[in-house]
């Protein structure tokens, strides 16, 4: 390739994951088209939990990156990158009930084993830690090291940093390769834009410019944020997740559980408000919130916290995260399209890996060695010989 | 419904049959209701319920005072007294 | 047909109206009113035992005939409850501040009457206790009869304040002073358009007879520039036409920058017949054309709702024309109370001055989020600035944050005040309770067509 400053990339996507690589490509130099059909944080970024976290999480590959992503929060959080944008906190698990509790044992040793820092509080000892909780809370576990962001937040805060420009409202039509199939560029409702290289992070919007078919679907979640409580605010000392979103998430992989996906986040922000989450739905298109599925996770969350009933509900609103069939992200190299990247399929790890993984795209773009192995999430296994045009 | 009085802050506040909250306390001379729990001022603003000025604590919650009818022996306080934490 | 009740949101001349025209082509009708009584910003009921506030004969003709059009058996007036929106599946959300509870409803169509809300524009100590919105004092006194202790002082632009001065001196309270923008008297070509509004105009001779008789003084031309907090009351600093200020100290500022609709957050009124429910506007929500104006409109939707949902002919009325000629007494009045000098555009107001009180966000943070290569979009403001974000969801700082924006970025798509508030429920915060108590669902739902 060039050098890294006469290299023309484009990046079609302004949510974390494109915006995250601009950035970095930014700080080595590279300038970049940063495409964006709507505007920056449009889509999940803007609708995301904000979960810097592996709390839910098994040991695996998506682990290791997830580890790798709060790394890299702290890092550029140290640098003042994010200007107050990342919240160190602990996430706790909650048990309700002898079948939770039994499952949240298994996974804190499956955590500690994978060297996550676990901390068992048990039933006696959550009255003092945690005096919001409800009585029925039946033992929890405190993953330590974790942390808070909010999507269109890490967005803004990136593209200001980096002094970015994004380019709205451009619809990209397609990928143009030579005939020898060299990369070209992209065709777009103004005009095609050259390039050297391109990364495909629009989210569910990828699947057309791939070309790809029943890889990718949407599956909407719904959240809320409540108006401030102080007070209550502080008697939670971390994210409080129900046990039960284990068996919702049922496990990396495989479909929820229930046609809603019904988990429990409740997430006590640096503002006073909570924002609750939430569900995790197939065959949902339209990024609307309910009544019936936000009056679900309210009454959740008022068991477990029963002051939340005092509050007043401020927004309710959805998202929709592209999921891939497998549950695994796709990121890397599209084969048989040379100098075409891809970043999408987060579900709901955007947050926690927009960054790493924007970072990681950045680094093979500019020739660097890699920090992060993505074999696992290779789009080869879906791609194989299908980006050619 | 008859008048009455009601608490605000500990001190008694009278009111006529049907008044707010709000009505009452401005009528009583109190136009700083103290303030809401992100530490802005809380007053009487736009009377219909939508400027979110006036909120005050009832019961624990937070309520407009313009839109909230005055009832006797209600325990009314500012916005940011702290809230109890029910278990 | 779908048998459904409508359901009229508002329970002012135009929700009323509507109301009553529904019921007339035999719908059943559920008008739902946030207040505990009906009214609306003009009509406003005071408390039992005080006596209406007097508006005149044609006024207390227009309530007499509101109050009784929805004397009948298919309307159904539930007060204190308020209109959250609809859900994504399809649901209207009703918050019932009686029971406590958070209702669904499938409604035949929806009547969106929610009136006007007031413009402030953002200046120094806007925020302060003891200022409020000149509607808000008069809501007060309409509804409990009496005016607040102190020395009042009416600032902004519009014939409001002229009204309220007028009611407050009937009432033997007259205010300190009105501060009006505009300068009305320097536009006799203008005013004279008012005389083929022979309503309104006779109003408001009334009151400005009533402000004359009493000396209150009517400083037109002048700007209230900011309010200060003293030991002696609120010190409000006012600029006249020359550019000279002057500083005043009252105990209470009522401020009015003229109306517009108190639309935000609720759904758009419905492109086709087939969309359902069916949303209309009415009134001032839909233009904001005066009190007389929303009687004709709601009953103007009123009719087309019914004809609609029983699939007839929409007729066509005399409302269409009646409407115009508001328009165009409304028009005037603009031009009566132009702003005399161009107002100080907000981006260039002090770095300190308040935006949105409920985040605390100022005119400095805005121009700092704005600053720099990349241009936040409407949206983006709201989010990363917190700008409308807080509990009135951008009711009152929207419009003028949208405006600052648009000043402050030209290279960019201006922003526009939804933008910023979105279109979506909850319209309203909303009691947690209410929603985990909601009788959400008694059908498994379905979604619109």
């Amino acid at each position: 390739m060039a050098s890294p400053s006469k290299l023309r990339i484009a990046i079609v996507g302004a949510g974390i994951v494109g915006v995250s690589t601009a950035f970095f490509l930014a700080r080595a130099g590279v300038g970049v088209r940063l495409l964006e059909a709507h505007a920056p944080a449009a889509a999940a970024t803007g609708a995301a939990d904000g979960a810097v976290s592996v709390a839910s999480k098994r040991p695996g590959a998506m682990m290791n990156a997830a580890l790798a992503g709060i790394a890299l929060y702290r890092e550029l959080a140290a640098q003042g990158v994010l200007d107050g944008g990342f919240v160190s906190r602990s996430t706790f698990l909650v048990a309700v009930g002898a079948a939770e509790a039994a499952v949240l044992d298994g996974h804190a040793e499956a955590l500690a084993s994978a060297g996550v820092e676990v901390v068992r509080h048990p039933t006696s000892a959550l009255a003092r830690l945690a005096p919001a909780l409800s009585p029925e809370a039946e033992g929890a576990i405190e993953v330590r090291g974790e942390g808070h962001a909010i999507g269109y937040d890490v967005v803004r805060r990136l593209i200001r940093a980096a002094e970015l420009t994004v380019e709205r409202g451009v619809t990209v039509r397609n990928l143009v390769q030579s005939s020898d199939g060299g990369l070209v560029g992209l065709d777009t409702d103004r005009g095609r834009i050259e390039a050297d290289a391109v990364v495909i992070a629009a989210g569910g919007g990828s699947a057309e410019l791939l070309g790809l078919d029943g890889v990718l679907r949407p599956r909407r979640g719904q959240l809320l944020v409540t108006e401030r409580a102080p007070a209550l605010n502080a008697a939670l000392p971390g994210a409080i997740m129900s046990a039960r979103y284990l068996l919702s998430k049922a496990s990396a992989k495989g479909a929820p559980v229930s046609p809603r996906g019904y988990g429990l986040v409740i997430d006590p922000l640096r503002t006073g408000q909570f924002l609750v989450g939430g569900t995790r739905e197939n065959d949902a298109t339209r990024p609307i919130a309910d009544v019936e599925a936000i009056g679900h996770v309210l009454a959740d969350a008022v068991a477990m916290v029963p002051g939340l009933a005092k509050l007043r509900l401020l927004r309710a609103f959805a998202g929709l995260r592209t999921a891939v069939v497998d549950g695994l992200p796709l990121i890397g190299r599209a084969p048989g399209g040379d100098g075409v990247f891809v970043a999408t399929g987060f579900e709901g790890d955007g947050i926690c890996l927009g960054p790493v993984m924007g970072r990681t795209i950045a680094d093979a773009l500019l020739g660097r060695p890699a920090t992060l192995d993505l074999s696992p999430f290779d789009p080869g296994r879906f791609l194989a010989g299908r980006v050619a045009a | 419904m008859t008048g009455g009085t009601f608490s605000w802050n500990g001190r008694d506040v009278a009111f006529r049959a049907g008044e707010s909250i709000g009505a009452a306390l401005a009528g009583a001379g109190v136009d700083a209701l103290g303030h809401d729990p992100a530490g802005r001022a809380t007053r009487w603003f736009c009377g219909i319920g939508a400027c979110q000025n006036c909120l005050v604590r009832v019961g624990g919650r937070l309520v407009e005072a313009c839109l909230t009818p005055a009832e006797d022996g209600l325990v009314v306080v500012s916005a940011d007294v702290a809230e109890e934490i029910d278990r | 047909m779908n048998r459904a009740p409508v359901l009229v949101v508002g329970g002012g001349p135009a929700g009323l109206a509507a109301a009553a025209r529904l019921a007339d082509a035999g719908r059943a009708v559920d008008l739902v009113e946030l207040r505990p009584a009906l009214g609306g910003a003009y009509h406003r009921r005071p408390i039992p035992g005080v006596a209406p506030w007097p508006i005149g004969r044609a006024g207390e003709a227009r309530w007499t005939r509101l109050a009784a059009g929805i004397e009948r058996p298919e309307i159904r007036v539930r007060l204190r409850t308020g209109f959250l929106g609809v859900d994504g599946a399809g649901f209207t959300l009703l918050d019932d501040r009686t029971t406590g509870r958070v209702e669904t409803m499938r409604p035949a169509a929806i009547v969106i009457a929610t009136g006007a809300v007031e413009m402030v524009r953002p200046r120094s100590g806007w925020e302060l206790p003891g200022v409020t919105t000149a509607g808000g004092l008069q809501v007060m006194m309409k509804e409990t009869g009496r005016i607040p202790e102190g020395r009042i002082l009416l600032a902004g632009s519009g014939p409001l304040l002229v009204a309220l001065a007028g009611q407050m001196v009937a009432a033997g309270r007259p205010p300190a002073a009105i501060v009006e923008t505009g300068d009305p008297f320097a536009h006799p070509i203008a005013g004279l358009g008012l005389l083929a509004h022979p309503g309104p105009l006779l109003e408001a001779a009334g009151h400005m007879a009533r402000i004359f008789a009493a000396r209150v003084p009517w400083r037109r031309a002048t700007t209230l520039e900011a309010i200060e907090p003293t030991d002696a009351g609120l010190a409000v600093t006012l600029v006249d036409r020359r550019g000279a200020r002057e500083r005043i100290v009252v105990d209470r500022v009522a401020l009015h920058d003229g109306i517009r609709s108190n639309d935000h957050g609720f759904p758009e009124a419905s492109p086709t017949a087939s969309a359902l429910p069916f949303v209309a506007w009415a009134g001032d929500c839909r233009e904001v054309l005066g009190v007389a104006a929303a009687e004709i409109d709601g009953a103007r939707i009123g009719e087309e709702i019914a004809a609609r949902l029983a699939g007839a002919p929409i007729a066509t009325t005399s409302a269409i024309r009646r409407l115009a000629a508001a328009r165009q007494a409304q028009d005037v009045l603009a031009r009566v109370f132009a702003p005399a000098r161009p107002p100080t555009p907000i981006e260039r107001l002090p770095r300190e001055t308040i935006l949105c009180r409920c985040e605390g966000r100022t005119v400095g943070d805005l121009v700092d989020l704005l600053e720099g290569a990349d241009a936040p979009g409407g949206r983006e403001i709201k989010l990363s600035g917190r700008f409308s974000m807080g509990a009135c969801q951008g009711r009152f700082c929207a419009h003028w944050v949208a405006e600052a924006a648009a000043g402050l970025r030209p290279d960019a798509p201006p922003p526009t005040p939804h933008d910023l508030t979105g279109r979506r429920w909850p319209s309203r915060p909303v009691s947690i309770a209410a929603l985990v108590a909601s009788n959400s669902s008694p059908d498994e739902p379905t979604r619109p067509t």
